[in-house]
């Protein structure tokens, strides 16, 4: 890099420097922003000022009155931002995994149709999404409107499993409810992040030659003892790196949250816009609840790369 | 019968993924106030609201598509240095730089918008339109970046050797051999940031500041009042362009190749 600097006329070379440093601002400074204003302090009925306090990073682990009272109401928050991005990335990953398998071994046009209809899906906003299954899972017009005008309703109270649905809170007495439910929460979820899944299996999948599939076949194996015992080892690596990849997306769920989860099993990105732009109005502390879901991304992530790097090395 | 079983699954699968889009899409019809599906006393008055009538939605949409285009090319503009440099010297400083970009497009988000809340807070042009424009480009520079580079590592160096052993110098070289070459690649490139942009959420929620309202923003606040059939038309002109987009990309790209599959086959 320095040697083509100097060999450069002087304009050339500011040009540079400055498109340089802006990328750089552009890209890192709001991440260090958030970094530094996690320290700062709210002060009551205004702003904030910068400082260099933990008490908001107390506040997150242990209530703002602790040691009088401990709360641990944002942990709650971090622990379902955790739960569902990691059960909805799981269930993505091994649904769409068979399905990428099969799709892979069409002709290369069939692939490409199934290609756009996956990145026209994938780039459907949250909220369009959101907003189908909420159509879709509403009490007044959805499944339970159809359960009801077709019977099933009717058969579920006969059969006694509206009494189990219940149980799982997924019923109330009169009907099949679905909102506000963990369920319909993870559901979203995994719909959410199954384009991607699929996008993100593809490479891997597609590159696995069929003679390795026929070798086997010839050997006698049966199609699924083949995508157990030959594909599933090859693609070890990416169907991980995958799950990493998709749990770190959902951590910043937002719409879905809001619509779907019960407000007492809310996420920490709700409880951070309530913070930054919201009513609670708290830069500061809500810094610090950005900054600990950062932390707690890269943990995840670290964990898996090591996870992964135990496994090559084992080989 | 393994090749029915298969058939059947895929087919599954693909319904699930088209059920919500087509719940949205058959409640954009509903002729009342409210969004029932299956939808009552169809009619396409909705449409008719969405692009002639109600001007919020054309004021959403006219910003949407400002935003989406204006941040997509500022994306294109900014990787193709970094993509170069990637290309041509791999040294650390390009990869750092490269990394560097990426950061806002791999972290959660919204993340990233509370940062740029605080960031255009401090400069005092939170709620301007054009900073909603940078924040975007910022968002998605790892978009043409990744493209650029898969059409660069495609290149035929021969080419370029051709070219020096006739004289040519880099920028001529540039101009002449690389530049036509990968046309398609900042298309694809460009068109996924638009794409992306365009249906973004979070960020311009955040530096928006209620300022102006792109047209998923626009549906998230009318969420709170509940769904209006409107508000589907907006879906499916999303995904319509969506479904156009992508199909451009694949007729005049490689689609398949983009997406990183084997070039061979």
């Amino acid at each position: 890099m320095a040697d083509t600097l100097s060999s450069q006329p002087l304009p050339m070379r500011l040009t540079r420097l400055a498109y340089i440093a802006g990328i750089l601002i552009l890209c890192i400074t709001p991440f260090l922003l958030v970094f530094a204003i996690s320290f700062g302090e709210k002060i009551e009925g205004a702003a904030w000022v910068w400082g260099f306090e933990l008490d908001n990073y107390k506040r997150f682990f242990v209530g703002a009155d602790y040691p009088n009272t401990t709360s641990f109401l944002y942990l709650k928050f971090l622990w379902y931002s955790l739960y569902y991005a990691m059960v909805a990335s799981i269930l993505a990953v091994a649904t769409s995994f068979p399905f990428v398998w099969l799709m892979t071994r069409l002709s290369r046009r069939a692939q490409t149709c199934w290609l756009i209809f996956f990145l026209a899906s994938l780039t459907l906003s949250e909220v369009f999404v959101v907003m189908g299954w909420d159509i879709l899972l509403s009490n007044r017009s959805g499944l339970p409107a159809l359960f009801k005008e077709t019977g099933v309703t009717e058969w579920l109270k006969v059969t006694g499993w509206l009494d189990v649905l219940r149980d799982w809170g997924l019923a109330s007495p009169r009907n099949v409810r679905f909102k506000p439910t963990e369920f319909a929460t993870i559901l979203t979820m995994t719909y959410l992040v199954w384009p991607y899944a699929v996008i993100l299996l593809y490479p891997p999948l597609s590159k696995i030659n069929n003679e390795v599939v026929e070798a086997a076949r010839t050997m006698g194996a049966g199609p699924i003892t083949v995508v157990r015992t030959v594909v599933l080892p090859m693609v070890r690596t990416p169907l991980i790196g995958t799950v990493m990849l998709l749990f770190v997306f959902l951590l910043g769920a937002y719409v879905t949250i809001a619509v779907f989860a019960a407000p007492d099993k809310h996420t920490l990105s709700i409880s951070v816009y309530e913070a930054v732009r919201g009513a609670t109005l708290n830069a500061p502390f809500g810094s610090a609840q950005a900054v600990i879901l950062l932390i707690a991304a890269t943990i995840v992530l670290v964990l898996g790369r090591v996870a992964l790097g135990n496994d090559e090395g084992t080989k | 019968m393994g090749k029915l079983i298969s058939r059947i699954f895929m087919g599954t699968m693909a319904l699930w993924i088209a059920l919500p889009i087509l719940v949205v899409c058959a409640a954009a019809l509903n002729g009342g106030r409210t969004m029932f599906f299956p939808p009552e006393d169809p009619t396409l008055q909705r449409f008719v609201e969405f692009f002639v009538t109600e001007e919020i939605w054309i004021r959403s949409l006219q910003n949407s598509l400002i935003i989406a285009f204006g941040s997509a090319s500022l994306a294109v503009l900014a990787a193709w240095p970094i993509a170069y440099w990637l290309w041509r010297k791999a040294d650390r400083f390009s990869k750092l730089l490269a990394g560097l970009a990426s950061m806002p497009f791999a972290l959660p988000p919204i993340i990233f918008g509370v940062g740029l809340v605080f960031f255009w807070g401090f400069s005092g042009s939170l709620g301007e339109i054009w900073s909603g424009i940078v924040s975007h480009a910022a968002l998605f520079i790892a978009l043409p970046l990744t493209t650029l580079s898969i059409g660069l590592q495609s290149l035929d160096r021969s080419h370029l050797d051709a070219a020096a052993t006739m004289g040519a110098t880099e920028s001529t070289a540039f101009r002449t051999v690389i530049l036509p070459q990968m046309l398609p690649f900042t298309a694809s490139g460009f068109f996924f940031a638009v794409v992306l942009s365009f249906n973004e959420f979070i960020v311009v929620f955040f530096v928006s500041a209620s300022a102006y309202s792109t047209v998923t923003v626009q549906i998230f606040n009318s969420l709170r009042n509940g769904f209006t059939p409107t508000m589907a038309v907006g879906a499916i002109t999303f995904i319509s362009a969506s479904i156009l987009i992508f199909s451009l990309i694949a007729r005049f790209g490689n689609l398949p190749q983009l997406l990183g599959a084997d070039k061979s086959k």
